[in-house]
């Protein structure tokens, strides 16, 4: 079919027509949209999940050039990930974020944002989750109902069920590192009872 | 009999012509929905618009990135591309992938990327590849931050892009082809006086293209 014919046609299309295409496309652009994200080839989370054990937090090695577990993940920082699972009991967090360009960043398994917090300077911000699933919050499984007075507990409760924790340590410079990095390995990962006894 | 036989083939012409105008008409029908609902929906997801995304120079920032309010484009851009920026609450990422007259970075070409530190915050500019993977280099060196970087003494920097070394704060980028920068700044919430702001100056640093091969 020419352009021309294609022309010819136009006014042969009715308004009722135009209106079935117009609602057709936004009903399409709404469900490619959210689509999208399950359509994805590989999730940061999937990546992540060959790369981390459960409940428990690992510090990765230097980022560099096939050393890079996401895209766009910048050698500006080191981290140190716990891939998360609270089904099987409240699962703990602790870290510290002692100066300028520390972060703490949440996210679920689907890559929506739980928690984010960074470090201000001068100050040694100290964060703790509890990070538990919605039932067992519904059930009164938080650590306050579980006999801990919120005095005692600072820990912040979140829900949440799978997902990953990022700790971003800056990059300082060469004289920083070893410091850094002996921060990092201090934070704790695991359920809620596990850390209560290791620690 | 030969003028049935004529009459017969020339309903039959009428017929076939009548359904595939119709058929014409639903393939265009199909086929502009397709079109139109599918790519608007990837260019919303891929480039983003006013709505989900701030534009300063060649540099784009997701306004939502990493928020538990996000909006769908933005969730969908970060799940195709398979991130996890840090939340727009505490931190602003940028991306580049064009220089200031609009071409595309390139390994290819030299650049000088031009800027002035940012008080009260903590900042990074790191080079990639077009898909976001670090660039191999010899000197092992990746990325700028606020604390590696080589300010003039007022607070200015310049930061050159090239295959080769260059003198001063030189970021390598290979062979890589198509390059993405990224300027990431964590807000530390120290705050500013009104007097800081305006004799702040803007703290996107510009990207001049210096030559090509």
């Amino acid at each position: 079919m020419t352009a021309s014919e294609l022309l010819a046609r136009l006014p042969r299309v009715k308004l009722r027509v135009i209106a079935a295409a117009l609602v057709a496309v936004v009903i399409l652009h709404i469900l490619a949209t959210l689509a999208a994200p399950r359509l994805a080839p590989s999730t940061a989370y999937s990546r992540l999940a060959d790369l981390l054990p459960v409940n428990s937090m690992k510090l990765l090695p230097v980022i560099a050039p096939g050393a890079q577990p996401l895209p766009f993940m910048g050698p500006d920082s080191r981290y140190a990930m716990c891939r998360f699972d609270s089904t099987k009991g409240p699962v703990q967090i602790t870290a510290n974020l002692p100066g300028a360009g520390w972060s703490l960043s949440v996210f679920s398994d689907k890559g929506d944002s739980i928690y984010a917090a960074v470090a201000q300077p001068g100050r040694r911000t100290e964060v703790s989750l509890v990070l538990s699933t919605s039932d067992e919050r519904f059930a009164g499984l938080t650590p306050q109902a579980s006999g801990q007075s919120v005095k005692e507990d600072r820990s912040l409760s979140l829900p949440a069920k799978r997902g990953v924790a990022i700790l971003r340590a800056p990059d300082q410079g060469m004289a920083y590192r070893a410091i850094n990095e002996a921060e990092l390995k201090r934070s704790v990962c695991g359920v809620r009872g596990a850390v209560a006894a290791a620690r | 009999m030969r003028s049935n036989l004529g009459f017969v083939l020339h309903r039959l012409k009428k017929r076939i012509a009548y359904a595939t105008n119709i058929a014409a008409d639903y393939a265009m029908f199909i086929g502009f929905v397709l079109i139109a609902g599918i790519g608007s929906a990837w260019y919303m997801v891929d480039t983003g618009s006013a709505l989900t995304t701030e534009r300063v120079g060649p540099w784009v920032t997701w306004l939502s990135a990493a928020r538990a309010d996000a909006d769908p484009y933005t969730r969908a851009h970060f799940a195709r591309m398979g991130t996890l920026p840090m939340s727009t609450e505490v931190a602003q990422t940028l991306t580049a992938r064009y220089d200031d007259g609009g071409s595309r970075l390139h390994s290819s070409c030299e650049y000088a990327v031009k800027g002035h530190d940012i008080a009260g915050s903590w900042w990074s500019l790191a080079v990639f590849d077009d898909d976001g993977r670090v660039i191999s280099n010899p000197a092992e060196r990746y990325t700028f931050t606020s604390d590696t970087i080589a300010l003039k003494p007022n607070g200015d920097y310049a930061i050159t892009l090239a295959r080769d070394a260059r003198p001063g704060n030189w970021l390598p980028t290979g062979g890589a082809g198509r390059l993405a920068l990224v300027l990431t700044i964590v807000d530390l919430g120290l705050g500013s006086s009104e007097k800081d702001r305006e004799e702040e100056k803007n703290p996107i640093p510009s990207i001049e293209q210096v030559n090509c091969r």
